[in-house]
């Protein structure tokens, strides 16, 4: 999240909106939002509804949530999706925001 | 655990954010694209 927020401002001027889900409650979400400033929507997902739809991997021998993140164009439609298999296994902002720039609507 | 496919759409949800208000992931539909980010934690 901190790698993303550097380069929030150019994720908004190609039209995103970043949306961070996470199994923690919402309490700890907005202690967390307010500790460290977030411009980004926080989804408390304890029941891990969207989680498990969205098929986040948990790595029972590295004790955790692998990341992932998806891009949804405006259409509604999944244009992208990194399953990460390590803690650091996260796309670059460089790659996200050129996805963002292949997108319909953003050429 | 079933990873969602590309070039289809996106499951939708709804849940609440953090302040309570409801989000779900059509509101977004003809206005913005949207980065989810499945977060590893805070701690």
């Amino acid at each position: 999240m901190a790698q993303l927020r550097q380069d929030y401002q150019q994720l908004v001027e190609r039209g995103a909106v970043v949306i961070v889900v996470g199994p923690e409650d919402a309490q700890a979400f907005r202690r967390y939002w307010q500790a460290e400033g977030l411009p980004f929507i926080g989804l408390p997902d304890p029941g891990h509804t969207v989680l498990k739809r969205y098929g986040q991997e948990v790595n029972l021998f590295k004790l955790g949530r692998m990341p992932a993140q998806v891009i949804v164009d405006r259409e509604g439609v999944a244009r992208f999706a990194h399953y990460g298999h390590a803690m650091d296994d996260i796309p670059s902002n460089e790659e996200l925001l050129s996805i963002l720039d292949g997108l319909q609507g953003n050429a | 655990m079933s990873r969602i496919q590309l070039d289809q759409p996106a499951p939708d949800f709804a849940l609440p954010d953090l302040n309570g208000q409801m989000v779900r992931l059509s509101d977004f539909r003809g206005r913005q694209h949207v980065i989810l980010v499945f977060n590893r934690g805070f701690a």
